[in-house]
């Protein structure tokens, strides 16, 4: 899931200040899941910023309120075709995609990120989640049961652990366990020790090469493959 | 054929002593001149740290060239945190060019604890890719493959931690930098003979060097907070009450005779190879632990 | 133009409309046992809301007489009710009572219009009359009672005694029916129907009631001294005072048997036993009443049946045998069979009989008589072989219940208009499914047990000293806290809008009860026979997917607030104070009730049903429209939900934050729940008043507020 953390009502309401008919716009998927920019946040983002304004005095916002299943496809952005020559900026509470699907689509309207995407992680307590991937491209799960390094250990190292292991504890945040003890650990249940004593040589850090493209052939149709 | 005096001196057996000097914030070089004065002939090499604890300074392959210049042995410690492999790589070459071969290969403490709190971690590679880095540039490739004009020859070593609270890993650790070609170990501060103890037991198995880390303690307070923020130094309370029980002002007195103690009882029951004298920031006691420890170096 | 919550008018609807306005509710299985499917859960609600004169209204709406249910019901409706399965049912019947004494049911006039010149002729006055008589004149017609007794009522007059249903209430009712203008024939025994359409009626209902004792058929039953129970009641009902002796015996195990034995023990008899044929355990009087007959000192004797009787100076040698239980028959109750040699002899002054009642229907009715001397009629439409004629009631089952015979009573009323107006008897397809099914026992564990609170009784000694009625009414705090157990079935959330769903599981980790939870196909689904109607998933649903099943819950906190805040702008009085309080228990009942009193000018309260409907965006609104405060105000550890407070926590630490980011203190906005049952509530509020005044003034002071903005 991707995980975003609404950004502070400063900054939007710095962000927002030239525009004067604003729609925020809520994404159905992944920021309805992690609560930051669900239909329920437009809601209140737009109460919060309706009520911020009544205290400030200044501004003169309009907002109108929309929310997408998704913000990154573009059949359902032709929803906003006829929303968008009723506003002045689309505020966009959908992830990075999100924002930049948008703004391609509509070149003529300011598109505003009203979140901050910070990671792909998953929720193991209601309210909490934490990240476990980093899209690296090269995925070593099999050699660390299941227990990623590149995430979960600060350093990103892959013949861990380092010194700074504290009670399993990372030395940069002491609430975060050292990954590397998690993997040992893990390792040693499995029976699997001796994968974490070989050698892991550096990391290919263009597995794929950066703006990454995923193109999937389409497997052919009415040929004779026989 | 060693390449270096260190390593020299690392075939031999000899009880090996060795310290570290922390380089400045700025340019004014003046005194860590002084300190590599006052050490150079009282060691049989000097460390110079790489932004410690993540704090940006002068770098260690400067401080390298200077201890070169002053006619003292240098060892480079080169971290992973800063540069990626390109950078690595480049160093190392400069470093054989101008005769500074021993280096100690170290991963590098994470950019939270340090003071430039957003800077972008690297991290390329790790301590053990490191070492196999050097191995690699020695066989006269890069380690993408191509060839080199001209392959240097380096003497290594890296780190290790038997005061660890969870040991196992440590040991998978260590022996993984066995194999890839380490030569020597600079442990973290020891604090309890008995686990130095234990982890020799293990370790003796090998052909390397181990140096145990002695940190010079200057008060309790400072005991306290290297404990709660120094990755990796765990000091016992015994030790936190022993510096706790002098007056005030002698602090560091206390500090230096615990140090001496420890080094001594580690010579005389020949439980390592040598010790590395760790009093950053207080160099200039570094001569007194020598002389209260009655370890006599053989010149050179 | 006030804007409302939603944005303002020009502005897209945040969810796409509602497909309809049906209530996507289901039957709960208390309306759905009520032969009159009253809605019970209605009525509880607005009970446990402190709001009694509405409750009254839902009651009056579905029952004519519903003070003499409050009494005398059988309440199916408790013996359904799935509160049992966490402890005992909700005690329907006495908040019934209390919703009518305290809703001053005494004081309701009815009227009733003539709109049809068609008459109506009623065979009889007990309850299915007395309805059908109510529900005619209602539609308009021109309705006559006859009556062959003295006095209206049936059964409910020479039947039920009165320490059950007080003669006043009955006769309210009736003097009701007088204002309706519903012609009343006392004294006037029909015997022939042809006269009554020969006086013009187009119309007749027999409702002439079971009155004929069935007989034991042993040797002696005529003998002085025996009696049979119907003809007992009515003596004593209609004010005599028969002299029983010291010691008799009632045969049977019906209601009738327990009445006349109560009430023999009222008349001064002191040893009074019953004799049942079966087991004590299978006597189908109810267990409440039959609790009390024991506790008043009557005894039974179970598996005895009298054989014989003699009369022998002066009293009654009765013969018994005792019974064991052998094979069932055919109602599926084993058969009592007579164990050999065991006869034994007893003596009583006066032996009662109530083993069954039978109607007795004038041969001149020429209507078709069944099994048990019952009146046949057509199910649906309750007519008779004539036409025109139509039967219910006693009459028609059979000794039956009271509710039964108003829903007859009812029921005919309508097919009587059926039928003067020509139009085709059709049966009502619209049926609502009736919600079923047990609790999982997960939820069950999370529900709190406060234990059922019982109508006070008079203590047994006192009761049997005379016929007063046997049952006080509640007082408030033990009716709204007794309403307040219900679970209100059916009532709870769903997803209505399944395409915003994201199966983010936040319902399912939220939900106090379990209840939300995935289906084989991933989707999430939150069973309507399982939900508690706590609201929390409500307010926290992160695509505002989830509603409560009644529209009313839904609309309800946001178009309280905006009426609200309408007010209270135009009434400018600063600084304006609002508080969301509950309105269940504590509000109706007793700690909130004093803020509710207490509430000075500048304060404004919102009931909200349940704070756990309260979300941030309602708070920021109240902020938004003015207010310099705002309190949530919640019943706390008494919520008969739970988590309710920590979630409504939630909701406050999220609109604190923003008020935070505004340049508003976040003090202004502030939770109270009482923990102890003596917390001063009003304390509580002058101190918050007190302190969102000085903030005010701070602000006037440093001209941050336009006094004229609002």
């Amino acid at each position: 899931m991707i995980v975003a953390e609404q950004k502070p009502l400063q900054e939007i309401r710095r962000m927002i200040s030239p525009y004067e008919r604003v729609l925020i716009l809520g994404c159905g998927t992944c920021m309805t899941v992690c609560d930051a920019g669900g239909e329920r946040e437009v809601s209140f983002l737009h109460n919060a910023l309706r009520l911020a304004q009544s205290k400030g005095g200044n501004e003169a916002h309009r907002f109108l309120e929309y929310t997408l299943k998704r913000q990154c496809e573009s059949e359902f952005l032709e929803t906003l075709v006829d929303k968008v020559g009723d506003v002045d900026a689309i505020l966009s509470l959908g992830c990075g995609i999100g924002v930049q699907a948008i703004a391609e689509r509509f070149p003529d309207t300011p598109v505003l990120p009203g979140v901050n995407t910070s990671f792909m992680g998953m929720s193991k307590e209601q309210g909490v989640w934490d990240e476990r991937c980093a899209a690296c491209g090269d995925c070593r799960l099999e050699d660390t049961a299941g227990i990623c390094p590149i995430t979960r250990c600060t350093k990103g190292i892959l013949n861990g652990p380092c010194a700074g292991t504290k009670n399993g504890k990372c030395e940069a945040n002491k609430d975060m366990d050292c990954a590397w003890v998690l993997i040992y650990k893990r390792l040693e249940r499995l029976g699997q020790l001796e994968k974490m004593r070989r050698y892991y040589p550096m990391r290919n850090f263009r597995a794929i090469p950066r703006p990454k493209r995923l193109v999937r052939t389409p497997v052919g149709v009415g040929e004779d493959n026989g | 054929m060693a390449n270096s005096l260190f390593e020299e001196k690392l075939h031999s057996d000899e009880f090996l002593v060795t310290t570290e000097v922390g380089p400045p914030k700025g340019v004014d070089v003046s005194e860590m001149i002084h300190h590599i004065d006052i050490l150079k002939d009282k060691v049989d090499a000097i460390n110079m740290t790489d932004h410690q604890s993540s704090v940006m300074r002068f770098p260690s392959l400067g401080g390298c060239l200077l201890v070169k210049e002053r006619g003292g042995e240098p060892i480079l410690q080169m971290t992973c945190r800063d540069r990626n492999r390109l950078a690595l790589q480049a160093d190392l070459l400069l470093a054989y060019s101008r005769g500074i071969v021993n280096v100690l290969c170290l991963t590098g403490d994470s950019i939270d604890v340090g003071d430039h709190k957003e800077a972008k971690p690297v991290f390329d590679s790790d301590s053990v890719q490191l070492l196999r880095m050097i191995r690699t540039l020695e066989s006269g490739k890069d380690i993408a493959g191509n060839d080199l004009k001209g392959a240097p020859k380096f003497c290594i070593g890296a780190s290790v931690h038997p005061e660890a609270d969870f040991i196992e890993p440590q040991l998978v650790k260590f022996d993984k930098k066995v194999s890839a070609g380490a030569q020597f170990f600079q442990t973290q501060g020891i604090f309890d003979l008995g686990s130095l103890r234990r982890f020799m037991q293990y370790a003796s198995q090998f052909d390397v060097k181990i140096l145990a880390g002695i940190i010079v303690l200057a008060s309790a307070r400072m005991a306290q907070y290297m404990n709660a923020n120094v990755p990796g130094i765990i000091i016992s309370q015994a030790i936190i009450d022993e510096l706790a029980g002098v007056e005030k002002g002698k602090g560091l007195q206390k500090g230096i005779e615990i140090a001496a103690r420890f080094i001594k009882t580690i010579k005389e029951e020949n439980l390592c190879h040598g010790v590395h004298i760790m009093a950053v920031g207080n160099e200039s006691i570094v001569p007194d632990i020598i002389e209260a420890a009655q370890l006599v170096v053989a010149p050179r | 133009m006030y804007p409302s919550m939603y944005g303002n008018t020009h502005s897209y609807p945040a969810y796409r409309k509602e497909t309809a306005t049906r209530e996507r509710s289901f039957i709960p299985p208390c309306q759905a046992a009520c032969p009159l499917h009253m809605d019970i859960r209605e009525y509880v609600d607005l009970v446990a809301q402190g709001r009694i004169m509405e409750a009254l209204q839902v009651i009056r709406s579905g029952n004519p007489f519903p003070s003499i249910c409050a009494y005398v019901c059988n309440h199916r409706c408790e013996d359904a009710c799935r509160r049992s399965q966490v402890d005992k049912p909700i005690a329907i019947r006495a908040l019934k009572r209390f919703a009518l004494e305290f809703g001053g049911d005494r004081m309701v006039q009815v009227e009733a219009q003539t709109r049809h010149p068609e008459k109506v002729a009623i065979v009889g006055s007990g309850p299915a009359g007395m309805a059908c008589a109510y529900y005619l004149r209602k539609l308009g017609y021109p309705a006559a009672i006859f009556e062959a007794h003295s006095e209206l009522g049936g059964m409910l007059r020479v039947g039920i005694p009165r320490y059950r249903l007080p003669r006043e209430v009955l006769d309210i009712e009736i003097q009701r029916l007088t204002q309706m203008g519903v012609e009343i024939r006392t004294s006037t025994r029909v015997v022939s129907l042809d006269l009554l359409f020969d006086m013009g009626y187009k119309a007749v209902f027999i409702t002439i009631g079971a009155h004929q004792s069935l007989r034991m058929g042993i040797d002696g039953e005529e003998s002085p001294g025996v009696v049979d129970g119907a003809t007992f009641l009515r003596e004593v009902n209609l004010g005599l005072k028969p002299s029983l002796g010291e010691r008799i015996a009632v045969v049977g195990g019906g209601n009738v048997a327990i009445d006349a034995a109560r009430t023999a023990l009222r008349l001064g008899t002191h040893e009074v036993y019953i004799l049942y044929r079966r087991s004590q355990a299978e006597m189908p009087a109810d267990p409440a009443e039959l609790e009390q007959t024991l506790q008043e000192g009557v005894r039974i004797q179970s598996l005895v049946t009298p054989t014989k009787i003699e009369r022998q100076d002066g009293r009654l040698k009765v013969t018994c045998v005792r019974m064991e239980l052998g094979e069932p028959d055919a109602s599926g109750r084993r058969r009592p069979v007579p164990v050999e040699d065991s006869e034994f002899n007893e003596d009583f002054d006066t032996l009662i009989t109530a083993i069954g009642q039978a109607p007795q229907t004038p041969g001149d009715f020429r209507v078709q008589i069944g099994r048990g001397s019952t009146i046949q009629v057509d199910p649906i439409t309750l007519s008779t072989n004539r036409i025109g004629v139509f039967a219910g009631g006693d009459a028609v089952t059979g000794p039956a219940t009271v509710v039964e015979a108003l829903a007859a009573g009812r029921l005919a009323a309508s097919r009587i208009d059926d039928y003067l107006e020509h139009r085709y008897p059709s049966v009502s397809k619209e049926e609502q499914e009736t919600l079923v099914g047990d609790l999982l026992p997960e939820t069950v564990e999370m529900i709190r047990k406060t234990g059922r609170l019982d109508a006070p009784l008079l203590p047994a000694e006192a009761r049997i000293k005379e016929f007063e009625p046997i049952e006080l009414v509640y007082d408030w705090e033990t009716a709204v806290n007794e309403a307040r157990r219900c679970l209100r079935c059916g009532m709870g959330a769903e997803i209505l809008f399944q395409d915003k769903c994201a199966t983010c599981l936040t319902c399912l980790r939220v939900c106090p009860y379990h209840v939300p939870h995935l289906d084989t196909k991933g989707t999430i689904q939150i069973p309507v026979d399982q939900c508690q109607a706590c609201g929390v998933c409500v307010a926290e649903c992160p695509a505002k997917a989830i509603v409560l099943r009644k529209p009313y819950d839904r609309r309800h906190v946001t178009e309280e607030l905006d009426h609200v805040l309408k007010s209270a702008t135009e009434s400018k009085v600063s600084p304006l104070i609002i508080g969301f309080c509950c309105q269940y228990g504590l509000f109706g009942t007793g700690t909130l009730a004093n803020l509710w009193r207490a509430a000075k000018a500048g304060i404004w309260i919102i009931p909200v049903l349940c704070i756990a409907k309260v979300e941030a965006d309602h708070l920021l609104r109240a902020f938004e429209m003015g207010a310099e405060g705002v309190f949530v105000a919640g019943c706390g550890e008494q919520c008969a939900r739970e988590s309710t407070t920590s979630w409504v926590g939630h909701q406050v630490q999220k609109a604190r934050k923003v008020l935070a980011e505004v340049g508003l203190e976040p003090n202004r906005l502030r939770m109270y729940v009482p923990s102890a049952a003596d917390a001063n509530p009003a304390e509580w509020l002058d101190r918050f008043v007190e302190q969102i005044g000085g903030l005010y003034l701070a602000s006037v002071i440093m001209q941050e507020v336009k006094v004229d903005s609002r």
